[in-house]
């Protein structure tokens, strides 16, 4: 046995030293590759005119696709009927994909090797890792649509960043049944707390907001929370934010940084980790859940079927009630990307136009509240259709159930809105601080 | 040609003419080939730098090779949280799971074959249960079951909900949950293994010993125990190596263990995760070798010969083997019967968990819609999705897993049934030796781990067998073939070579001596190595689930719908797989004869 482990061992080494001698995964960027010069060339074209090239380009061929959100699959049917107003004889399948534990970077690393990629495109969030894995290394590309543009009231060429198909909100709802309020941010990781999140390894955008929480202007957002607390409430967060001090200059943070990290502390501590927004969902609409809480995908409240123990109406939006200070949740993008070695690029950038500068095209998420198209002409477009901000693409119509939309969500509702680039560059500094903090564990 | 080389040749011919030999050669490359490429991958990726990551960060590149994995796992502060407590709740997680398995298991074996339990049919059949389902589904039914608002924080389960009873948090959730529900699931292993040799086992030598005014008890541990014990060293190889490498019960039940910490820290901490799978592999080598060392002391297993076998059975007493039937009956209520009715009474609950029918009576608080919605425009209160018969995603998913299952049943069955023999045959050979112990490898091996390792491997610019079920097929059979060869070398260990021998004298070529001799008497034991494959495959997640996407396969999508919640979907699979399972068994057991359990309680 001792010499088939020293053989074993012997092999492994002598292999995987070989195997040091690879290559490696990312790309190197120094000219425009192929992908992204046609992209160029398409930034110029209407909707119509891409449509075309996508007709010429995919007619009777079988596309794949990944993304984060299984909707794109509905997606998909519906460009394919727009197509064929131009072209009636189009045609063509695909196989969407949506990978789960994170495993999208995964994939689309392993695929960005090939010369000729499998996935056309993607439709992807969480801007931390875009940023560090997908974009620094060259494996996604950004399109831009000219009337998407347009609609923004700039050109592609002016459009810095990744291209948003829409944001969604992670808001703090409440349990209403037994009266209580939540009428302050900070009242969310008071003493006893323990609302219920998504766990922070699985669902990295969940970290994000945590991280974007110490940007000067969201650590504002919760020092001024925090100075309109009752000075009986203050006494419990000032000790924790006295002692994040020091904390908040060694990460090189603002001014307000030490408010950020003890709140964050603070959550950390006592969130009771769930595996989805999908049970934090039903457990808060019961009537058992009194005086509980959880930040949670607005759209969730959807789908709540009426029962004795079940309503919607048991559910409270905390920036929704009068008085309310703080920041009502927080915002993070699915960005849509064509892939570098995108076997169809014509193709992807036709889909991805028809997605984001068209309310039939954006209408499979567009259909539900809680998610709100990049394009405003769309987004209003949608409004006008589903009317969420009447409740009625919900199943019972209540305040919670009336979608006020994103724009009363970035300003009075200070949704804490995710930003890529900070998210990236501080992930291994407040990133890493956040792993060594103890985490809650119900007693 | 020089006699020195004829006799070389000729010793050559006359080593191939023997089958095991060639069989040992061929199951060998190929052994070879599959164990140690994943290794290759995984060691491999310890040292190179993942863009984004955290060796990114502390190295500061972006690309190339470098130790910082190694070191920031081993000493930075982060150090107990990432490696030691889950090293720690991993070790006494696999212990407790093989002690309570070999327990559960091999006591209800042992009443099983070796005393007059009634209902012995009926407890055979559903005993096995547990490990027909999902390993993860029955940690959803103990949260769906115990958990309440009152403790753990999230919605009431059934007993708070109804009765009002708040279990403690240590009971919902942590080690003791985990230790139960994996222990229940294998004690299923643990009975069929441990069962088989106590079926086939003859009872002269403990008649001997009773003889010999032996007290019973010692006859027990000295007779009967060692006759087991290469089952009992198969169940602990098996159930601990499946226990590290368990990502979903300790997952739902909030344990940290390393198999979870691989897949948490895959996200920023991909190289230190890989340096996780090789220590849970390094557990792999660890027992295995405990395993070799004890096969070397261990003196003769011999319990099959071609002399007359005859077994007799305990008497519990005539009221005795009707009180142990119920005890057993009422246990297993709640191992197995009680799981399927929660499943069932899931797909008819108006929202996940909502148990309002049961205390108001109102049929308006049960719904169908869960199955018969046949759109998904309207908003039905089912998140997009439309019922289960309607819904492709998952009957392509089914079809998905059929197809999976069988092809990984028949190549892992026939190339793990030939290692098997062979091994026997030629047991103190170093080739035997090394083909047995690289077989065996994968199985040791963490299955998030060797997901990983080949997902690594299928995503090459030239390889890309990603989300294909060709992938699926090759890793299954990879990690499965343990489960035939073990099966075929326990049950051909126990086969006198004078059956064989008498065979060989009457000159009957070996395909013959396998059709006609070999297989028929060793018929249970080695279609089980065929059936747990089979049925492994269909509820399989841990080993899948890097390597396709939900919708592939049905343990994939029923894992999506446990994660969001939508329990009712993710029941309903559960019984398509259970029905599925039962199915499979009846019609093997119809054509030939045997089954899972047939050859045990049968």
């Amino acid at each position: 046995m001792k010499k088939f482990i020293c053989m074993l061992m012997s092999v492994l080494l002598a292999l995987s030293l070989t195997a040091c001698g690879g290559g490696n995964g990312g790309k190197e960027t120094t000219e425009k590759s192929e992908v992204q010069k046609i992209i160029a060339e398409a930034q110029k074209m209407s909707l119509e005119e891409l449509a075309k090239k996508a007709i010429e380009e995919s007619n009777g061929k079988t596309l794949n696709a990944v993304g984060n959100s299984s909707r794109g699959k509905s997606a998909w049917p519906l460009f394919v009927e727009y197509l064929k107003t131009i072209d009636s004889s189009y045609s063509a399948e695909m196989n969407w994909q949506q990978p789960k534990n994170n495993k999208i970077f995964d994939q689309l690393t392993a695929d960005g090797l090939k010369e000729t990629g499998t996935f056309f495109m993607t439709l992807i969030q969480d801007g931390a890792q875009i940023e560090s894995k997908m974009v620094q290394t060259g494996l996604l590309d950004t399109f831009v649509p000219k009337e998407w543009a347009e609609a923004n009231s700039i050109t592609p060429e002016q459009w810095t960043g990744y291209l948003p198909l829409q944001t969604l909100n992670k808001i703090f709802e409440y349990n209403n049944v037994s009266g209580k309020k939540y009428e302050n941010c900070w009242d969310f990781v008071a003493e006893g707390e323990h609302g219920l999140f998504m766990g922070l390894d699985s669902e990295p955008v969940g970290k994000n907001f945590l991280l974007m929480l110490t940007k000067d202007e969201y650590a504002a957002y919760l020092k001024d929370a925090f100075d309109k607390l009752p000075a009986a409430k203050q006494g419990y967060f000032k000790t924790v934010i006295d002692a994040m001090e020091s904390e908040a200059k060694d990460l090189n943070l603002g001014e307000n940084g030490k408010y950020a990290l003890a709140w964050i502390k603070l959550w950390v501590n006592s969130f009771n980790e769930q595996t989805d927004d999908g049970p934090i969902c039903n457990t808060l609409v019961k009537k058992s859940a009194a005086n509980q809480f959880g930040l949670l995908v607005y759209s969730k409240v959807r789908s709540v079927e009426e029962t004795e123990d079940t309503s919607v109406k048991n559910l409270s939006v905390a920036a929704y009630q009068d008085g309310y200070e703080g920041i009502g949740g927080y915002g993070y993008c699915h960005y849509l990307f064509v892939t570098d070695n995108s076997p169809l690029p014509w193709t992807a950038c036709a889909f991805i136009a028809y997605m984001t500068e068209t309310v039939d095209g954006f209408s499979a998420w567009g259909k539900d509240l809680g998610g709100y198209s990049s394009n405003p002409v769309v987004a209003r477009g949608t409004e006008e259709k589903f009317h969420h901000s009447e409740g009625s693409s919900a199943k019972v119509q209540c305040d919670t159930t009336k979608d006020r939309g994103l724009d009363w969500w970035e300003k009075q509702g200070k949704l804490v809105v995710e930003d890529p680039v900070y998210c990236a560059s501080v992930a291994f500094t407040v990133g890493s601080w956040i792993e060594t903090l103890d985490k809650y564990k119900p007693e | 040609m020089s006699k020195s080389m004829r006799i070389k040749i000729n010793s050559i011919k006359t080593y191939l003419s023997k089958p095991q030999n060639v069989i040992l050669i061929l199951t060998g490359i190929l052994v070879t080939i599959t164990t140690i490429a994943p290794i290759v991958a995984i060691v491999k990726d310890t040292f190179q730098i993942h863009p984004g990551t955290i060796d990114q960060y502390l190295s500061g590149k972006a690309t190339g090779y470098t130790i910082v994995n190694y070191i920031d796992l081993f000493t930075s502060r982060l150090a107990k949280t990432n490696l030691w407590d889950p090293l720690i709740n991993t070790t006494i997680l696999a212990i407790g799971a093989c002690v309570f398995a070999i327990l559960f298991g091999g006591i209800f074996a042992y009443l099983v074959t070796r005393t007059n339990m009634a209902f012995k049919k009926y407890l055979s059949s559903i005993f096995i249960f547990p490990y027909i389902m999902p390993q993860w589904t029955l940690a959803v039914v103990w949260q769906n079951l115990f958990n309440s608002n009152a403790v753990t924080g999230t919605s009431d389960g059934l007993l708070a909900a109804v009765f009002n009873i708040h279990m403690p948090a240590w009971w919902c959730l942590g080690m003791f949950p985990c230790i139960i529900v994996l222990g229940m699931h294998y004690a299923p292993f643990a009975y069929i293994l441990i069962g088989g040799i106590f079926k086939n086992m003859d009872a002269n030598l403990e008649e001997a010993a009773t003889i010999l005014d032996t007290p019973r008890w010692k006859i027990f541990a000295r007779v009967t125990i060692p006759m087991v014990k290469p089952a009992i060293l198969s169940t602990i190889l098996l159930v601990a190596g499946s226990t590290i490498g368990s990502y979903p019960v300790p997952h739902y039940l909030g344990l940290p263990t390393l198999a979870t910490k691989y897949v948490s820290m895959n996200v920023k901490y991909t190289g230190e995760a890989s340096v996780i799978a090789i220590i849970m592999m390094m557990f792999g080598v660890a027992i295995m070798y405990l395993n070799q060392r004890s096969l070397h002391s261990r003196k003769s297993y011999t319990t099959v010969t071609g002399k007359s076998g005859q077994i007799t059975k305990v008497n519990l007493g005539a009221r005795g083997r009707y009180v142990v039937a119920v005890v057993f009956i009422f246990i297993t209520f709640f191992t197995s019967i009680y799981p399927i009715i929660s499943f069932a009474f899931e797909t008819f609950l108006p929202n996940p968990g909502d148990y309002s029918f049961l205390y108001t009576g109102n049929p308006n608080n049960l719904t169908t819609k869960w199955w018969v919605t046949a759109e998904n425009i309207s908003e039905n209160g089912m998140y997009g999705q439309m019922g289960i018969l309607h819904n492709k995603t998952i009957w392509n998913a089914f079809k998905g897993t059929i197809l999976v299952a069988l092809i990984c049943c028949l190549t892992a069955g026939t190339i793990g049934t030939l290692i098997g023999y062979a091994v026997s045959k030629n047991r103190r050979g170093k080739l035997a030796g090394y083909v047995n112990s690289m077989a065996f490898l994968p199985y040791l091996m963490p299955s998030v781990a060797v997901g990983a390792a080949y997902f690594i491997l299928f995503s090459s610019g030239n390889i890309n067998l990603f989300n294909t079920y060709l992938a699926l097929v090759i890793v299954g059979t990879v990690k499965y073939i343990p489960f035939a060869s073990r099966s075929a070398l326990n049950s051909m260990l126990q086969l006198s070579g004078e059956i064989e021998e008498s065979a060989m004298i009457l000159d009957i070529p070996w395909r013959k001596r396998m059709m006609n001799i070999i297989i028929p008497i060793q018929k249970s034991s080695i279609i089980s190595g065929f059936l747990l494959p089979f049925m492994t495959c269909l509820r399989e997640l841990s080993l899948f689930m890097l390597l396709c996407t939900q919708g592939f396969i049905l343990s994939t999508t029923l894992d999506y719908f446990d994660e969001m919640g939508l329990y009712a979907f993710s029941s309903g699979i559960n019984l398509i797989l259970i029905i599925t399972i039962l199915i499979s068994n009846a019609l093997v057991n119809k054509i030939t004869g045997a089954s899972l359990d047939e050859g045990i309680g049968g």
